[in-house]
């Protein structure tokens, strides 16, 4: 059966799009989340971002920031993303409210505050399947070059993953290992379904 | 399909499975097999069927592929979920292959088989409670699955695949949430309603045949050790393994609090060292933060308190962060829970006047139930009927009707589609259950008010239903003044009995175990809390007594019920008696009835235990414990203490509606109402522990109510306990304890000045009990302050705040704040370390502020820490009493008057003789004033620095320490008022010596921190005191110290100098300020000064002013010491001899050249200065390179005729002797006669100058005379002469080598 993996960032624009995109154009089973209550998009300024529901597509937003200020979304990459974005799915998807998505083998996520709500939310779960799940946190910048960046590593996990047979046995080799070569920090954890 | 060709495919099948090469075959047979198996289970004579089957499936256990193997497992499990009346026999392939080689098996039949397992246990825990036994397949399946607990607890432990033996360990977290009770849901609302386990231990509560809660929940017990064990190892374990226990330990901590404690410190002592070599560490640390992340997003109480610890530990985790963020979530989170609350009672608070409108008309006793009871009660009513509303609803479709043609209010539009919904049946159930957890709980209970009409008209019958400890429903229904409420006890007690469904009543012994205050749903208020919650809120908010008439009427209709089935139960258990099969099968269908299979959704049964346990916390039954220790008391006392909660509640709670609202509808609805617990008469014991135990529960309470509900009533509540609990020790202290908690919040404080008045108003209106009542107050006050010393750090103002406050500070309380401050007795301790002493003071001084009153007696206490002998007391003492207390106007005379009162006792301390003789002293001053016979021998000895004067009568009795103590605080006062330093300057002469050492020490930093405004000093300066000299010359040296002086100062010290005090001394400072015509008059003083002194004015001379520059060069003084004339000047010789050796010594300013300047100017002079001679001498033994210009001054003197001068003449010769073979030319320059007698006194000169002289060129020039005395030209004659002059003369040129 094939693995399933889920991508999840903050607002799932940026660090898990760039990652859906990659995996997704390498032939895995991938969906992404958000965990924040809302997207935001940069704004004009630090006080005024762009803030959405999850759920609003992503052509939608392209349009909204296109008529408000394209040279500046052109500028900041966010036109780009948006752009990359929808051509990967139709609109961001919010983690918390996943559960008709089905389970996961692997949950990648890009910074410790989304490890943690993931974590808290496969806890308060039903856990009656007993299907376990490794949650692994790699720490991603929210920029466009740090994403990539992510989102290749995160590619060579998900193919070692796809390499070993009895994860469990190995976890912990795979992820000093990863640690070591490409000098990131990474967590992970277990959970259940 | 006939079942016979069912049962034959299905064996074909499963041969294929057996023996078919293909694994595909195999797989789908397998497969196809077990959907016949499905199929037919239905079928009445399945269990032959599954006889002939089961060996063939179990067979394949031993197959070869893997794949087969674990397509067997998810069949068995299949199978034995849907047929597990026959599955018994196969549950040896489950535990064999537990242990299979291929992980992927063993992984799945661990999770088969722990699905199995949590059916097995509902299974058997419904079919007894449906029919009252428990069938031997049922029996058996659960010994299986003991062994597969047992097996899969070994594989946890075992060295094996990981895969496994994550999944054990997981199966040991769910064994572990099974078989411990989940005791508090309130505090997980969120995760209760989720939990998948529908097996709930409680079921068991009334006893089992086949499963003991006590041994479910050893073994759990156990379940929880392994994991603890595997935590503890480590070690040897790969990461992945750690982190799992890490996670499991932490769910069974959040979801079962009684591990919560062993939990966490399990926890915390892990030992990041003890991770295995090949584990990813940091996440194993990240699982630990999570975990405690996890818990402070809790808000269980008792998760609640170790918050403070998660947030420790969580910060040196470097996750302070998360932690704030999520504190500020949970926080938040109980706002809202708070905020709803409010709303729901500000909404409830509008209803009354309604409902009195309705009330005066007359109406039909139905009407009055349904819509006239106050919303309080029908909030009551609510939740059953929210419970039953499915049933009733369907009953009472005819009701949905009527509205519907009409235009519909919200509440009718609710009602209809909750009626469409139940139309639907299953299908409606679930939006049913969302569309009541959205509903507000106000417009809920409106739903219900309303629906209520549909309700049963004739008010059944009250059976006598006993509570367990409740004898008093069998006392009499006389007493009219008996409070409602107390009806509303019992029977609301009695409610769950009959009212709630299957799983609840189990409940009503465990909730009424505890405090029931403890799980006041506000609490678990959480943003997935249902409405339901709300409503018990609402429940509570309103929970007063008067709730009768529909208590009563609720309460009827559920004992309309036939009386429940004899079910084996214990006395203890009497609630638990009515089963839930029972009830469905006997009620009368007209009823509204409660049941599994008609209420299966959770949400109601959540609803269900909501109210149950509302009802309890409402009736505040103490706690059994409490219960069993006082057997011997009567046994009404709960309800009674309730009665007495409640009345005095009622005193208090302005929203209580009016009992006499109640009373005519009690009347007419329950005619029949059966007796009411009679008035027990308690001994005074007993009253007092009921006091006790109120206190107890309010104070409980507060871990609840967050809010500021029932803050007012809480707060009167105590006070007037407290006031009646007389001076209990536990009492106080457990008021104490919490309030001290609490005290950050404020909350607490209020409360203590809620008290604290009360008992004061007690005190002032009540004479008679004046003595008690005021030591009440004065130990409470007392013990709630020691505690705040005790337990809030120092820089905390409550303490403060609580003795500005209170109404009344006992005199104990005085002696409090003075131990605090500067009490020596209890120096040991290190409670009083310097900051209670600051916070202390700091009480103090706002005391001193607030509480004029007092004020007298904290100035004393401040005033008497400004002389404590520690010096850092003292020192904070007298920064406030200086800085702060000395300002206010009122008081700083008194300050004053203290401070001076204790320079004076320290001046006139050795108070015996040795004030006797200081008294003598002034008398015989004040007679015969001579300012010189003070300053004379004083100034002459005294040492400025250290002051030692020769004080002969100061006494030992006073240590340098002790002076030091008492005049601190006077100089503080005046750095605050110079005029003040009078008095010291006053008594100075007087002071013994360890005094005027104190003096001298605060004096320079007297004089330094009052800088240049000292207006008052120089008006001291102007006019000293007699005797006063050494302290004014102190005075001015440091107020001329590195600065210029001012010119006010200047002028005053001259004055003086002129006027009064000739001691030059003082203008010592000042010098620098003097131009030349000024220092040369007083010159021959400052001379005549001793040594140091002398030294001290040279410096300051020479120094000069920055503006104006030296008074005298180095030269002018030398030519000005030599001005002075011992005769005329009164100088003696000596000092002005003393002076000149000083400035030799300073050879770098009296250089040579300086010298050569100042004896060439002298040399000129006539007279000639007297030590003339003695300085040039001095001079060319100093710098002998002068020697050329000395043979000119000598010449010079020659020709002033020097021998005419005999003092200088000596010297001249001694001069001449030293300075020879130079001098030779000046000698050969004398006269004859001089020159024959100075050969004649230094002989030896003789030799030598006459080679010299004999020289060709020189003889030449010398006249005959010389030439003759030199014995050049009749020697024999000359040497005899010469002979007789050195032996005249010895006395003169040892005289002259004198001077």
């Amino acid at each position: 059966m094939r693995l399933r993996y889920a991508v999840v960032c903050s607002s799932n624009q940026n660090r898990s799009m760039e990652a859906h995109f990659l995996l997704k154009r390498e032939g895995f089973d991938v969906c992404s989340y958000g965990t924040g209550t809302h997207v935001k998009l940069p704004g004009p300024s630090l006080r005024e971002p762009n803030v959405y529901e999850f759920g609003t597509p992503y052509k939608q937003m392209f349009d909204d920031l296109r008529r408000k200020d394209p040279e500046l979304y052109k500028r900041n990459g966010i036109l780009p993303m948006l752009k990359r974005n929808l051509a990967v799915k139709t609109a961001p998807q919010r983690w918390q409210e996943n559960g008709p998505d089905g389970q996961f083998d692997v949950v990648f996520t890009f910074e410790e505050k989304v490890f943690d709500v993931v974590v808290e939310d496969l806890h308060n779960r039903v856990q009656v399947l007993l299907k376990p799940v490794l949650v692994i946190n790699l720490e991603v910048k929210d920029n466009h070059e740090e994403a990539a960046v992510g989102a290749r590593q995160t590619l060579t996990l998900c193919q070692e993953r796809e390499a070993i047979d009895r994860w469990e046995d190995v976890i912990d080799d795979v992820i000093s290992t990863f640690e070591r070569q490409h000098r990131r920090k990474v967590v992970y954890t277990i959970s259940f379904y | 399909m006939s079942s016979s060709s069912q049962r034959e495919q299905a064996l074909s099948l499963l041969a294929a499975a057996n023996n078919h090469g293909d694994l595909a075959v195999k797989l789908s047979s397998l497969k196809q097999a077990k959907d016949i198996i499905i199929i037919s289970s239905i079928d009445d004579d399945f269990s032959l069927f599954a006889d002939q089957l089961f060996p063939y499936l179990v067979q394949l256990q031993s197959s070869h592929h893997s794949l087969v193997r674990k397509t067997l497992i998810e069949v068995v499990e299949d199978i034995s979920l849907k047929t597990m009346e026959h599955s018994p026999v196969l549950m040896p392939v489950l535990l064999t292959l537990l242990n299979d080689d291929d992980s992927v098996v063993a992984r799945h039949s661990i999770v088969a088989g722990t699905h199995i397992f949590c059916s097995v246990l509902e299974e058997l825990a419904l079919q007894f409670h449906r029919h009252g036994f428990v069938e031997r397949w049922l029996e058996e399946m659960w010994s299986w699955m003991l062994k597969f607990k047992d097996a899969v607890s070994r594989i946890a432990l075992e060295a094996r695949p990981v895969g496994p033996r994550l999944l054990a360990i997981k199966f040991l977290e769910i064994c572990v949430l099974l078989f411990m009770p989940d005791n508090d849901s309130r505090g997980h609302i969120a995760e209760v309603p989720k939990s998948s386990q529908v097996f709930n231990i409680s079921w068991l509560a009334g006893g089992h045949p086949v499963l003991d809660s006590i041994a479910l929940q050893s073994e759990a017990n156990r379940s929880f050790m392994i994991l603890l064990d595997l935590l503890r190892l480590a070690s040897g374990h790969p990461g992945c393994i750690t982190i799992s226990v890490v996670n499991s330990l932490a769910t069974i901590g959040r979801r079962r609090q009684v591990h919560y404690s062993s939990v966490l410190s399990a926890l915390l002592d892990f030992d990041a060292n003890l991770i295995s070599k090949g584990a990813h560490t940091p996440s194993i640390q990240y699982s630990l933060r999570t975990a405690f992340l996890g818990f402070l997003r809790s808000t269980h109480p008792v998760i609640m308190e170790s918050r403070e610890k998660l947030l420790k530990v969580l910060r040196a985790m470097n996750a302070g962060d998360a932690a704030d963020q999520v504190m500020r979530q949970v926080d938040k989170m109980i706002r809202n829970g708070e905020r709803a609350a409010r709303d729901a009672r500000a909404s409830k608070d509008e209803q009354p006047s309604s409902h009195m409108l309705k009330r005066s008309t007359p109406m039909d006793q139905e009407h009055i139930v349904s819509s006239d009871s106050s919303s309080k009660r029908s909030r009551y009513g609510s939740i059953i009927q929210s419970e039953s509303g499915q049933n009733h609803s369907v009953n009472g479709v005819s009701t949905k009707a009527q509205p519907l043609a009409n235009g519909l209010t919200p509440v009718e539009q609710m009602i209809a589609m909750i009626g469409a919904l139940l139309a639907e049946g299953e299908r409606g159930a679930e939006s049913l259950e969302i569309l009541i957890s959205q509903i507000h709980p106000d417009l809920l209970a409106d739903i219900v008010v309303t629906n209520m009409k549909h309700l049963p008209k004739n008010p059944p019958l009250l059976t006598t239903v006993t509570r367990q400890n409740g004898p008093p429903t069998s006392s009499s229904l006389g007493a009219p003044t008996m409070p409602n409420h107390v009806l509303t006890n019992t029977i609301s007690s009695e409610l769950p009995t009959t009212a709630s469904s299957t799983n609840l009543q189990p409940d009503l012994k465990r909730e009424s175990r505890r405090d029931p205050r403890r799980l006041d749903p506000r609490r678990g208020a959480l943003p997935g809390g249902t409405s339901s919650e709300h409503i018990m809120e609402d429940f509570t908010t309103s929970a007063q007594p008067g709730l009768a008439e529909s208590d009563v009427d609720m309460s009827a209709l559920f004992k309309r019920q036939p009386p429940p089935p004899p079910v084996l139960s214990s006395a203890e258990n009497a609630s638990e008696i009515v089963m839930p099969k029972a009830e469905t099968e006997s009620h009368d269908p007209e009823n509204i009835t409660f049941s599994l299979e008609l209420v299966p959704d959770e949400q109601a049964t959540q609803v269900g235990a909501d109210m149950e346990f509302n009802i309890v916390s409402d009736v505040a039954t103490p706690p059994i414990d409490y219960v069993n220790k006082e057997l011997n008391a009567e046994k009404s006392t709960d309800i009674v203490m309730t009665d007495e909660e409640h009345s005095l509640s009622f005193m208090d709670d302005d929203q209580l509606s009016p009992c006499t609202v109640d009373t005519p509808v009690l009347e007419e609805t329950s005619v029949e109402l059966p007796v009411v617990p009679s008035y027990v008469e308690l001994t005074e014991k007993q009253q007092k522990d009921i006091r006790k135990l109120a206190i107890k529960r309010i104070i409980d309470s507060y871990k609840q109510l967050r809010g500021a509900e029932f803050m007012q009533t809480r707060m009167a509540l105590l006070s007037r306990l407290v006031a009646q609990v007389d001076a209990d020790d536990d009492v106080i202290m457990m008021i104490q304890k919490h309030i001290v908690s609490d005290y950050q919040d404020q909350k607490g404080h209020e409360l203590v000045m809620h008290v604290l008045y009360h008992l004061h108003a007690l005190k002032m209106s009540d004479s008679s009990e004046d003595s008690s009542v005021a030591f009440v107050y004065e130990k409470f006050l007392l013990g709630v302050a020691k505690c705040l010393l005790d337990v809030l750090p120092a820089n905390d103002k409550s303490f403060s705040r609580l003795f500005s406050e209170a109404p009344f500070l006992p005199e104990s309380a005085f002696k409090l704040l003075d131990d605090i401050c500067c009490s020596d007795n209890n120096c040991g301790k290190d409670i009083r370390d310097g900051d209670r002493v600051h916070q202390g003071l700091g009480s103090l001084w706002s005391l001193i502020l607030g509480r004029p009153n007092n004020r007298q007696a904290f100035l004393d206490i401040a005033l008497r820490c400004a002389v404590h002998p520690k010096d850092d007391i003292r020192s904070k003492a007298i920064r406030l009493v200086a800085n702060k207390l000395y300002v206010i106007e009122i008081i700083s005379e008194k300050i004053e008057d203290f401070a001076t009162n204790k320079l004076l006792s320290a001046v006139n301390k050795p108070v015996s003789e040795a004030e006797q003789r200081t008294e003598g002293q002034i008398g015989s001053q004040e007679t015969s004033i001579s300012g010189s016979q003070i300053s004379e021998p004083g100034t002459s000895n005294i040492d400025p620095a250290t002051g030692s004067q020769s004080d002969s009568q100061s006494d030992s009795s006073m240590s340098p320490a002790l002076a030091q103590q008492h005049l601190s605080l006077f100089f503080a006062l005046c750095i605050k008022k110079p005029s003040l330093l009078q008095l010291v300057f006053d008594r100075y002469d007087y002071a013994p010596k360890a005094v005027k050492q104190a003096i001298h020490r605060h004096v320079p930093i007297l004089i330094r921190a009052l800088g240049p405004s000292y207006k008052d000093l120089l008006k001291i300066i102007s006019d000293p005191p007699q005797g006063s000299e050494n302290l004014l010359t102190l005075v001015m040296q440091v107020m001329c110290e590195g600065t210029t002086p001012s010119a006010d100062l200047v002028v005053t010290v001259k004055r003086l100098y002129e006027t009064k005090l000739k001691d030059a001394t003082i203008l010592i400072p000042i010098l620098s300020t003097f131009t030349k015509n000024e220092v040369l008059p007083i010159f021959p003083r400052l001379v005549q000064l001793p040594l140091d002194k002398f030294q001290t004015a040279l410096a300051h001379i020479l120094q000069g002013s920055a503006h104006m520059g030296p008074a005298l060069t180095p030269a002018e003084v030398l030519v000005a010491i030599h001005d002075i004339s011992p005769e005329k000047d009164g100088v003696p010789l000596k000092k002005v001899m003393d002076a000149c050796s000083a400035c030799f010594e300073q050879r770098t300013v009296f250089t040579q050249q300086v010298l050569a300047k100042a004896l060439n100017q002298m040399v000129d002079q006539t007279p000639l200065p007297l030590l003339f001679m003695r300085t040039v001498i001095q001079a060319i033994d100093a710098f002998p390179k002068l020697v050329d210009f000395v043979m000119e001054l000598l010449s010079k003197l020659v020709s002033k005729q020097v021998w005419r001068m005999p003092k200088l003449w000596v010297g001249f010769l001694k001069c001449i002797s030293q300075t020879q073979p130079h001098s030779f030319r000046v000698l050969l320059q004398l006269p004859s006669p001089q020159l024959e007698g100075a050969l004649n006194k230094y002989g030896s000169l003789r030799g030598p100058l006459a080679a010299y002289a004999n020289q060709p060129s020189i003889k030449a020039s010398l006249p005959r005379s010389t030439l003759q005395a030199l014995g050049l030209a009749s020697e024999p004659q000359l040497q005899q002469q010469n002979h007789a002059a050195s032996f005249n003369n010895p006395d003169k040129s040892a005289k002259v080598q004198g001077t």
